[in-house]
């Protein structure tokens, strides 16, 4: 559970030198959304300068402006996970409890861009990213048909695997990307999209893949091992512009380099992070959403845009 | 008479658990394996019913032939429908989520009757939604396609872990208290009135302190509790017993393994009783002199 928020507060611990460069000692903190159950699925909307977020309990899409507030996008949302960005700027849903993908249309309408894999419907598309080419990758794990207050109409899981897929840039063909997960979680791209990085929350581990010019993968390699006694799992992850892995895992935000190694860690104490999103106009703004909140701090360094 | 039990299934990873005689096969949870299994008597083999339960322990079938089941690591109760898809029931009792479901039984009316105690298995998820501050017989009771009204009906018990109904469904019986959490286990009779809420409860049976209680009970022919109970660590060891409607143990017979998780008559005639155990085997006793109540 989640402590009161006028307790909420960012410490950070810097763990190898020049850390300080990427993460300030003090950094400021505004509560952008108080009264939400689970926030996730943050992304920047750089064209409408505004953030959209999920909150799957409360079964809400939602979006922030600066200056203006919380509006609805969705409610009911399907308990809708992760959120991206097309590059058309429509967004993007992992439907979660609704076992689907979905996109928002010029015209509001919602179109299904996935719902089966080889005849079978998926299991709860969980995160989701946009690579510069406009295909569409995505988690698959089965907790949107387990979790408390997270299900939909159809508990059944029916992949025997936990992929993640990728949709063409075309939006007519899908295809299974790996399989080498227990529980695909966050996943997100160098900033030169070479690599893909997906983390593991069963095994709390983060995996790096070459990402080929045809879209398929390499094979997977180690990239983080968490060993911590916090509790929690990997979830959320992204890069910034150097290349640095930021990932919401068990006790905080931690921040690697491109070789894995713990740089620092953003944490906020009593208060569980479930994913992250770069924003503002020099995209320095780390956005993120907590068990009970959303969040925003400052960084050193700009992130990856998210369009 | 002795009870001859037969091992005629497993080991399955961990303990199984809930049991359900569809007519001609005996279904059960392969809890820690997220499977539900089909024993049929006539070839011998356990085929998979269900797969990915998400802990799914009890198991009750409705009259239509579909399924529920108390799934313990998703805090919910489930439907398992024909077609092949699952469908949720009510997970909030008073708009807080209630605790891990772990046996169910379904009544004449198409109720079901819910064991809701604590687990020592936490559930799915990250934890967003605290437990309720009572372990109690909850029930289901349809209200519409695909809707639930959920309802509390005990307001004494510290861990239910077994539910039943007498023959003519005026006794409510509940096996209370877990062992593994330090509770002293019992077994309480209720009076179900007209509308539906019962009565204060009588204890039938008092184990004694570290023994394990009841987890499972179905009932005879003759409206006799048959139960399953005990443990290795302790007191007289793993038992099943038959025991009258007003409490005293009419027979006790060891039973085939540690950690006797439920039982249930089946096989034609309901001629033969099952049991589940903490080693993961399906085991059968085909001539206990006793018969199952033909519901």
């Amino acid at each position: 559970m989640h402590g009161s928020l006028e307790h909420l507060k960012i410490e950070i611990d810097l763990l190898a030198p020049g850390a300080e460069r990427i993460v300030g000692r003090n950094p400021p903190l505004d509560i952008i959304a108080r009264d939400i159950i689970f926030g996730e699925g943050p992304v920047w909307d750089a064209r409408g300068k505004q953030l959209y977020f999920t909150d799957i309990i409360g079964d809400t899409i939602w979006k922030w402006k600066p200056g203006t507030g919380q509006e609805i996008v969705m409610r009911p949302s399907v308990k809708a996970n992760g959120l991206a960005l097309d590059l058309e700027n429509r967004l993007l849903a992992a439907g979660w409890g609704g076992r689907t993908v979905f996109r928002f249309e010029k015209d509001g309408a919602i179109k299904t861009l996935a719902d089966r894999w080889q005849g079978r419907k998926l299991s709860s598309p969980n995160d989701i990213v946009v690579k510069s080419d406009g295909s569409i990758w995505f988690t698959d794990p089965p907790g949107g048909l387990l979790n408390v207050g997270m299900v939909g109409i159809d508990l059944q899981r029916y992949l025997d695997n936990q992929p993640v897929f990728r949709i063409a840039p075309d939006g007519k063909s899908m295809t299974m990307v790996t399989d080498d997960f227990v529980y695909p979680n966050g996943l997100c791209f160098s900033p030169d999209e070479k690599l893909l990085y997906v983390n593991c929350s069963r095994e709390r581990v983060i995996r790096v893949y070459d990402v080929k010019p045809d879209g398929t993968l390499g094979k997977g390699r180690l990239f983080h091992q968490y060993t911590g006694p916090e509790r929690g799992v990997p979830d959320g992850i992204k890069c910034d512009v150097e290349g640095n892995v930021y990932c919401t895992a068990p006790g905080g935000i931690y921040v690697h380099d491109t070789t894995g190694k713990v740089l620092a860690r953003i944490k906020t104490p009593g208060h569980h992070a479930t994913n992250i999103a770069w924003g503002d106009d020099d995209w320095r703004s780390l956005y993120i959403t907590m068990i009970g909140s959303v969040v925003r701090t400052r960084l050193n360094i700009a992130g990856v845009p998210s369009r | 008479m002795a009870w001859e039990f037969e091992k005629v299934a497993g080991p399955y990873k961990g303990r199984t658990g809930g049991l359900a005689w569809d007519g001609s096969a005996m279904l059960f949870s392969a809890v820690q394996e997220e499977r539900i299994l089909r024993f049929d008597p006539a070839t011998g083999n356990a085929d998979v019913f269900r797969k990915y339960t998400g802990r799914t322990n009890g198991l009750a079938i409705l009259k239509d032939g579909s399924v529920l089941g108390a799934q313990e690591g998703g805090r919910r109760v489930i439907h398992f429908l024909k077609d092949g898809s699952t469908a949720p029931t009510n997970e909030l009792l008073d708009g807080q989520h209630h605790n891990q479901p772990t046996d169910i039984i379904v009544d004449g009316k198409g109720w079901a009757w819910v064991a809701d105690p604590y687990n020592a298995q936490p559930p799915y998820g990250p934890p967003a939604f605290p437990f309720l501050d009572h372990a109690s017989v909850l029930r289901l009771e349809p209200d519409g396609p695909r809707t639930w009204k959920l309802e509390r009906i005990t307001h004494d018990t510290r861990g239910p872990r077994a539910v039943l109904l007498s023959a003519d469904e005026k006794t409510l019986f509940v096996a209370d208290g877990d062992a593994e959490r330090g509770d002293v286990c019992q077994l309480f009779a209720y009076p179900v009135k007209p509308d539906g809420s019962v009565g204060p409860a009588k204890a039938l049976l008092v184990f004694a302190p570290a023994e394990r209680g009841i987890e499972g009970l179905c009932l005879d022919s003759e409206g006799n509790i048959v139960a399953c109970a005990g443990w290795k660590k302790g007191g007289v060891g793993p038992m099943a017993y038959v025991i009258s409607p007003s409490g005293t143990i009419l027979e006790s017979h060891p039973a085939p393994a540690d950690l006797p998780m439920r039982c249930a008559f089946g096989d034609a005639g309901l001629a033969s009783l099952y049991l589940t155990a903490g080693d993961g085997g399906l085991y059968r006793a085909r001539d206990t002199g006793r018969r199952g109540l033909k519901r």
